[in-house]
């Protein structure tokens, strides 16, 4: 897409009804903020436990139980940010898609599920050999650690795309 | 890692020039307070700040306030903040945009309301 042609669709994203909502109603906007935080909570709150877990903190507790209880949370939490990050950013569309903070915060978050993909599709194939009681291996401990900093920075970025 | 490499461009490559979100007031120079008197050219009670376009003689500022519902709590709505209204606002000029201000305080219509 040509520089003018993605400036004029982001214009336009500021110009739709949910976008004058955002910015004009007095309340909808603080609302949607406290529903983003919520969600994002849940999310890193999971993946940061189960990390935890994976780094080799309580070793009692089996992985695919906590994988069970600790999943469905995070991907419900998906369709809580999603659409609040989205009302978010079509209020202030231009301004966030050049917002280097704002840029850096959507790769984090791609390599972050990234990660979290590559983690399922390997190391975890084989959590019954090490399910409780024992060390993780390499791959999933690395993929923990990446998982924490990803998010770390996601978090960081999503809080300091307002001073940029 | 190819695909994030990918978006990592694209995301790059939408190179729109970047209004300035300029929400910490770290991005203005508290050192050179500056009081304008001036008519109101342009007003937006907009989350996550309102603004208004101050004409002043020889310049027209664009005056960054507070969050809406931080100036409604606060004694000034919407409808105070009209176009062609005079006001008197103090604050602290932008390090890097030449014409934008955040203000510490506004006064309409004789009153006077702490943003910050």
């Amino acid at each position: 897409m040509t520089q003018a042609g993605t400036l004029g669709w982001l214009a336009w994203l500021e110009t739709t009804a949910a976008a004058t909502a955002m910015r004009q109603s007095l309340w909808l906007y603080p609302i949607v903020e406290i529903l983003h935080i919520i969600g994002f909570v849940v999310l890193v709150g999971s993946a940061a436990m189960f990390d935890l877990r994976l780094l080799g903190r309580s070793r009692q507790l089996p992985v695919t139980g906590m994988e069970r209880h600790l999943l469905p949370w995070a991907r419900a939490s998906v369709l809580l940010i999603v659409p609040t990050g989205g009302l978010m950013f079509v209020a202030h569309a231009t301004e966030f898609a050049g917002n280097p903070a704002f840029r850096l915060k959507l790769i984090l978050l791609v390599a972050a599920a990234l990660n979290a993909a590559a983690f399922h599709l390997r190391p975890f194939r084989q959590v019954a050999e090490w399910d409780h009681g024992a060390r993780a291996p390499l791959a999933a401990r690395f993929a923990a650690g990446v998982s924490l900093m990803l998010w770390t920075g996601v978090i960081a970025c999503g809080r300091l795309l307002a001073y940029f | 890692m190819r695909r994030f490499a990918g978006v990592g461009l694209l995301l790059l490559a939408v190179g729109v020039s970047p209004v300035a979100a300029h929400h910490g007031w770290s991005s203005y120079d508290s050192t050179k307070e500056l009081t304008l008197t001036g008519t109101i050219k342009e007003a937006g009670y907009e989350h996550p700040h309102g603004h208004v376009r101050l004409e002043v003689p020889g310049k027209v500022w664009s005056v960054v306030l507070a969050p809406p519902t931080r100036m409604e709590h606060r004694g000034l709505p919407a409808s105070k903040l009209r176009v062609g209204a005079r006001a008197t606002v103090v604050g602290y000029p932008h390090r890097s945009t030449e014409d934008e201000m955040r203000a510490e305080r506004i006064t309409i219509d004789g009153a006077t309301v702490e943003l910050r």
